[in-house]
């Protein structure tokens, strides 16, 4: 890690000096000299609440200047500082109220609180003015002034700085270039070049001095002084400089010209067509719309359909498929012996009313929404996530009309809510935008900004519109009718929403902190936490003052050893903890999501995605890449109106694009091959009128994907047989055209949730939190590991996810990596696989728990027959009988002959679950 | 049982490096299902062209190694030691000359530090590459582009893409092995296969805070049946599985797991006689270190890389560090290559002796160097500018020093090497062409080298 070299602290010692280091990027560690207050803001905010309170405020500043090492005393007047801040006079510090310490530091406020409250109020215009993001808060540029500069500075940068530090540099010297106003205050590699109002403070006045002799400009003679002088009066009137970023050369007509052209002509940005089912030839054999469009498929191609599955097949299929468990005995039985016409629809309803329904379903959202429970790399905990994944199961089972699903997930925090409880879980179903993985020790704040708007960008458009909007980033899209204008007016949308994902200032590596949302109080909610009695309390309250007082009585020398970060990560923890409960002891519920910043900004273009090029400031919007017309954004962010526009009845991808991820997990392919690619490097429908027709009969039926599903496996073509057939397959071998129903292999969960089920060991009660939520904020590592799942008996969709530690039981079996979206996993059959149902203990253990149960059975035969229909949801064959018969009479595992029954049945249950059939469905 | 796929290694060595897995080989024979090696996805590949190396050894050093305490010389930061620094992000710290000497090894004249003897007896086998430079000097971004090429997205490793291409020598055994990676810094994604088929992700042994002798592989015995019963056991499966598959009679999904329980039956017996570095002679064990405590741990990762890839592992990567000295460059620098010298030094000489150097890679490296100025008195900062690594063996030039750094040792100035160049290289090395090399993904053909890449043929015999 870098440190900050002493002397740049030493010089600035002064009042002004003092509230820069408050405003240092971080506080801890002093990696960087950017001032950015609202990093500060959040590392002042211990109990994650987005506000200051006195209290956090004075230890801000005096332990900044601790840790600085370069005060030994804070300044007495730190409260009237903090009234003058306070202009609403709450007692609390907004992020906004905050941000006015620059002024202060730049002189700008008047000395006492009444005036400072006047110019913030009219600095605050009714409709918020955009503003660049971090950008200083800067008057406009006088006549004088721009004379002033014009003549006396801009030729100097010109002639004397900008040959090493301008973009059109050979080598860019320290990062630094001087072409503008924003990237001359940004600075380079020290940090700031100038700080507007502080001549000292300013490293350029520092270096055309040439009072220091490690820091020298230019390198090879020193100004003229009245040169130097004309730098000092400037930054002393505030730097005033009129040049704006560099405007890039606008996207030039004729790509305009061909985007619009794309997008009149690209199949998926057409409405959705509604068009009548086909004539058939063999009328007999279709039950419904979805068979004639796969009928005329086949036919056209002279392929007939296989036969129809058997029942034994059809509802261990229909079952995974829809509940992803294995049917019980009795639900076999029942449905075999079923002889109404209506049997299998019964099941197929009977298994959409069940709970598990949530449970698989929303898995499978919860893989698009790249859900986890820490941010990767550093790996913080993300100890409130599990609520976001309640909430998606809970919206499956509810049957969430898909538009609400949509526009919760984006702005459910700025959608009325019927009353506290329904603003809790729209508030948690932001969750959605926040839980992406993050590098939380990103020491540039823009740059960490930059990213997390980008993550949410790829999750946004990846999830709704299957388009990779965020290969805009750094330049047009090379395929899709999106520029990158387009990708910047998106990217102004998140900049100007402040995303909550909690984490904690104090831990080491953590220095991208935020608050979390705090849900209403009346709204019944689950708790991972037990509540906390006063003795309890009594106890934190003591710790935390107990660690205060280690803190502070941390040397220079230590602040930076082991000894000084877990004294400030155990105070960091512990203080949270006492914050997370009521005074009554009851826990607080908080939620990560999102939230409006308070002031919405708009972005520059950045060339070629760098932070270093700014370019263009880019009014946000949404990318008008389908119908309907993108709305324009005037107020607020614009994440309602970009809602509002993906949830639209007229914009077809959304609903594409789902209806694709049903048929995907239904028939173990897509409609549209590349599910996670609908544009033009992706791949056209293989039955395009059958997409729109699904995607308008889920519009139709009010957005509802239990309807949609229905209607699907209700179809002939979905109870078709997995069989193989020579012709077929030489003429379609990747049943692109459903000639049958292609063989699928179970899921992770699917397979870890039979084997308990099968067993009888199965909790199908909802696991409420996880063993993240327990153990509350904090960061995962090697000492600290999440990924041992062997005792959890919980379905796997409720098993702790923490980035890096995810439990064997899924990665084997292709669990995709939750830090990217997953639309479709891979399903490869490795040794490893092999080798986890062959040695593993938590499968060995199940196995004996299965054989205890069917050894209660009172003869072999019984309990084979017994076995299979567990196991496999058919009988066996005779042969089976009669090998599974040998096997058990003549197996030995070498032990204790006494016991020689049941681990012969251990054994033989072990094999069934290690079966090829065990693990694929026909 | 395969055909012993090194030419290099007998049948002999073979059949006795997997002695006490005899049985499960035996085993595996008897039920006719020993693995096909033209269907399954890891059989040998042939090269887009010759292949001067076969397999890889990479030496991973995390942390980034200071260049100029070790293979880059300056002898002018010695002389302007304590002077302003005129270059750098820094400019105007201090320079610091390295505290250790410099010497010039073998017919060659490489010119190496005292800070390891042992390797510099190696000099004429070497090739530095003393220009190398990364985008980021940050761990978890360079360390992520050392081993994918990427920081910001992730995708398949190093290893990865060598398996894709080359598949592996001995089916018994995984292609791609990752001894002691990191957690951090992208952990698991620097042996990843991201979106190539997981088979070709390395399959980790043992973790960064386990020694070596400790290691397990996850899942490799059975805690209960003996081999006989489980044999059996599996038995019952495999015809269970051979059955579904003549009932279905094309389903490529049961024919892999039919195949996979084989592999993962014959690992059993394979992996861990691998792994069991007792067998081998005290001399050889002495020439790795294992006899002195302070090299035991690398040595025995140096040893267990020379026994996997002498199996027909085609990719073994081996982990250590910490190489982060910004303060205690003069204590933990020396520490760390007095625990790394005679290791390397060791594989080194036995990889000779072997005859399995001329067409075995070896790579010696971190993510990045360090500053020629001063931090905290006794340390170097981060550079991601100019830094040294070396590869000997495989079709390397020996004995060459190729590129160069600024007087300083701050930013690689002539032949500069960047990490997606040295991809290139290591991938033309091993007989691939690195933008042939693809994978279709996300609408893309995707490579390891993204768009970018040179191979740098002047290091290549």
């Amino acid at each position: 890690m870098k440190r900050l070299p002493r002397r740049l602290l030493v010089t600035s010692l002064s009042f002004t000096g003092l509230l820069a280091l408050a405003l240092l990027s971080h506080p801890l560690n002093g990696q960087q000299f950017a001032p950015d207050p609202e990093r500060a803001f959040s590392f002042g905010d211990t109990d994650l609440n987005g506000k200051l309170t006195l209290a956090e405020f004075r230890e801000l500043v005096q332990n900044g200047a601790r840790q600085k090492q370069a005060i030994k005393k804070a300044p007495p007047n730190i409260e009237s500082l903090f009234r003058r801040l306070d202009t609403n006079a709450d007692g609390e510090l907004t992020v906004a109220e905050y941000r006015a310490i620059v002024q202060i530091r730049q002189g700008m406020m008047g000395p006492v609180g009444p005036i400072a409250k006047q110019k913030v109020a009219a600095r605050k215009p009714e409709t918020p003015k955009p503003a660049e993001i971090a950008a200083f808060p800067d008057k406009p540029i006088t006549a004088e002034q721009l004379t002033f500069f014009e003549s006396k500075i801009r030729p100097v940068l010109a002639t004397k700085c900008a040959q090493c530090h301008s973009s059109s540099a050979k080598d860019l010297k320290g990062g630094l270039l001087v072409d503008t106003k924003e990237s001359l205050r940004k600075g380079g590699e020290n940090g700031p070049a100038i700080v507007p109002g502080d001549v000292d403070g300013s490293l350029l006045i520092k270096a055309i001095r040439y009072h220091d002799d490690s820091l020298q400009m230019p390198p090879k003679k020193k100004l003229d002084d009245n040169i130097v002088a004309d730098f000092e009066s400037w930054i002393k009137m505030g730097a005033p400089d009129p040049r704006v970023a560099q405007p890039l050369p606008s996207t030039s007509a004729s790509s305009q010209t061909s985007n619009e052209k794309r997008r009149r002509e690209f199949w998926a940005f057409q409405p959705l067509k509604s068009t009548p089912a086909p004539k058939v030839k063999n009328t007999s054999w279709p039950r419904s719309d979805i068979d004639r469009f796969i009928l005329a498929g086949l036919e056209a191609k002279k392929l007939k359909p296989v036969a129809d599955a058997d029942r034994h097949a059809l509802i261990r299929r229909v079952t995974f498929d829809l509940i992803g468990l294995p049917p019980t005995p009795e639900q076999v039985t029942n449905f075999i012996n079923d002889q109404s016409p209506d049997a299998f629809v019964k099941v197929v309803d009977r298994l959409l009313a069940s709970p598990r329904f949530g449970e698989r379903w929303g898995r499978h959202w919860l893989d698009v929404a790249r859900y986890a429970e820490s941010s990767g790399k550093a790996n913080m905990l993300y100890s409130n996530a599990w609520r976001y994944r309640d909430w998606v199961i809970a919206a499956f089972n509810s049957d969430k009309p898909f538009g609400s699903f949509i526009k919760e997930q984006i702005a459910g925090d700025l959608l009325p809510a019927k009353n506290d409880q329904d603003r809790a879980e729209k508030l948690i179903a932001t969750g959605f935008l926040a839980l992406g993985s993050k590098i939380h020790n990103t020491q540039n704040r823009k740059q960490f900004v930059l990213d997390l708007v980008d993550e949410q960008i790829e999750v946004t458009s990846h999830a709704f519109l299957g388009l990779t909007i965020a290969c805009a980033r750094c330049h047009d899209h090379k395929f899709d009718p999106i520029s990158q204008r387009d990708y910047y007016a998106l990217a102004g949308v998140f900049q100007s929403t402040q995303t909550c994902y909690g984490t904690l200032p104090g831990l080491i590596q953590n220095i991208n902190p935020s608050p979390l949302i705090e849900l209403p109080t009346t709204a019944k909610l689950p708790t991972a936490m037990p509540p906390l009695p006063a003795p309890r309390r009594q106890a934190l309250e003591k710790q935390v003052a107990d660690l205060i007082a280690e803190r502070n009585a941390l040397t220079p020398d230590e602040n930076m050893t082991p000894k000084g970060f877990q004294t400030r990560a155990r105070l960091a923890i512990t203080r949270f903890r006492l914050a997370s409960y009521r005074p009554d002891g009851t826990p607080r519920h908080y939620a990560m999501g999102v939230q409006e910043r308070f002031e919405p900004i708009n972005s520059p273009l950045y060339q070629r995605g760098e932070l270093e090029h700014p370019s263009d400031i880019v009014p946000r919007g949404i990318v008008p890449v389908t119908a309907p017309t993108a709305p324009s954004v005037s107020h607020g962010s614009g994440r309602l109106e970009l809602a509002e526009w993906l949830a639209s009845s007229e914009n077809p991808l959304p609903a594409r694009v789902m209806v694709n991820r049903v048929w995907l997990h239904l028939f173990g392919r897509g409609l549209v091959a590349s599910p996670d690619n609908f544009g033009a490097a992706g791949q056209s429908p293989s039955h395009p009128e059958l997409l729109d027709t699904l995607a308008l009969s889920l519009r139709d039926h009010n957005g509802s994907i239990k309807s949609l599903i229905r209607q699907i496996v209700l179809s002939r073509t979905y109870q078709l047989a997995s069989t193989h057939d020579d012709r077929n397959q030489e003429i379609d071998p990747d049943n692109t055209l459903v000639w049958r129903m292609s063989p699928k292999r179970l899921e992770a969960e699917a397979l870890r949730d039979a084997v308990l089920a099968v067993s009888g060991r199965l909790i199908i009660e909802p696991r409420i939190g996880s063993a993240v939520a327990t153990a509350g904020e904090g960061l995962a590592g090697p000492f600290r590991n999440f990924g041992d799942d062997n005792g959890d008996q919980h379905r796997a969709v409720y098993l702790t996810l923490v980035r890096d530690q995810l439990p064997e039981s899924l990665t084997l079996f292709d669990f995709g990596d939750p830090s990217v979206v997953t639309d479709e996993r891979a399903t490869t059959n490795g040794p490893s696989q092999s080798l986890y149902l062959m040695n593993n203990t938590f499968i060995i253990r199940l196995s004996e728990v299965a054989a205890r149960q069917l050894l209660k059975i009172d003869d072999d035969q019984a309990r084979i027959k017994a076995a299979y229909l567990r196991f496999l949801a058919r009988e066996p064959t005779p042969a089976e009988r009669t090998r599974a018969a040998e096997f058990l009479n003549t197996f030995h595992d070498g032990g204790d002959t006494s016991d020689r029954l049941k681990s012969a049945w251990t054994a033989f249950c072990q094999a069934l679950f290690g079966s090829a059939e065990f693990r694929y469905l026909d | 049982m395969n055909k012993p796929a090194l030419p290099s290694v007998s049948r002999r060595t073979m059949l006795k490096s997997v002695s006490s897995g005899f049985g499960y080989v035996a085993f595996a024979g008897l039920s006719t299902m020993a693995a096909d090696a033209k269907s399954s996805p890891l059989a040998p590949k042939p090269p887009h062209y010759p292949a001067r190396a076969k397999r890889v050894i990479f030496l991973s050093m995390h942390g980034a190694p200071s260049h100029v305490d070790t293979f880059d010389y300056k002898p002018k930061l010695s002389t302007d030691d304590g002077k302003p620094s005129p270059i750098g992000r820094l400019a105007g710290a201090k320079l610091l000359g390295s505290p250790w000497k410099f010497k010039q090894h073998g017919q060659s004249g490489l010119w190496i530090s005292s800070l390891f003897p042992e390797v510099a007896k190696h000099a004429d086998d070497l090739c530095l590459i003393r220009s190398m430079q990364t985008d980021l000097p940050a761990h978890p971004q360079a360390y992520l582009a050392m081993h994918t090429g990427n920081s910001q997205f992730i995708r398949p490793s190093l290893g990865a893409w060598t398996l894709y291409g080359l598949g592996t020598e001995n089916q018994n055994l995984p292609g791609f092995v990752s001894v002691k990676p990191l957690s951090r810094n992208g952990g698991p994604q620097n042996y990843g296969s991201a979106f190539l088929p997981a088979i070709y992700q390395g399959t980790r042994i043992g973790n960064e805070i386990t020694p070596v002798n400790e290691a397990r592989l996850g899942n490799i015995k059975n805690p209960r049946l003996d081999i006989d019963s489980q044999r059996k056991q599996l038995d019952l499966v495999q015809s269970m599985n051979r059955e579904m598959l003549e009932r279905e009679k094309v389903h490529p999904g049961v024919e892999g797991i039919i195949e996979s329980y084989e592999l993962a039956f014959r690992m059993q017996g394979s992996l861990p006689e691998v792994m069991n570095l007792t067998s081998e002679s005290a001399a050889t064990q002495s020439l790795y270190g294992i006899d002195d405590d302070t090299t035991a741990d690398c040595g025995r990762q140096c040893l267990l890389a020379r026994r996997l890839v002498e199996s027909g592992v085609r990719f073994v990567e081996l982990s250590y560090g910490d190489w982060d000295q910004h303060r205690n460059l003069k204590a933990d620098l020396s520490r760390h290559c007095l625990a790394v010298d005679r290791p390397i030094s060791g594989l080194l000489t036995d990889l000779r002796t072997r005859g399995l150097l001329n067409d075995t890679l070896v790579i010696w490296g971190g993510e990045f160097g360090r500053t020629p100025h001063a931090q905290n008195g006794d340390g170097r900062d981060h550079n991601n500018k100019g830094y040294t690594l070396w590869m000997a063996g495989g079709g390397m030039k020996p004995g060459l020093s190729y590129g160069a750094t600024d007087d300083y040792g701050y930013e690689a100035v002539i032949n500069p090497v960047h990490t997606h160049d040295w991809h290139a290289t290591i991938l033309a090395l091993l007989g691939l062409d690195h933008e042939r090399l693809t994978y279709r993904y996300a609408g893309r053909d995707m490579r390891l080298t993204d768009v970018k890449g040179r191979v740098v043929k002047d290091v290549m015999i």
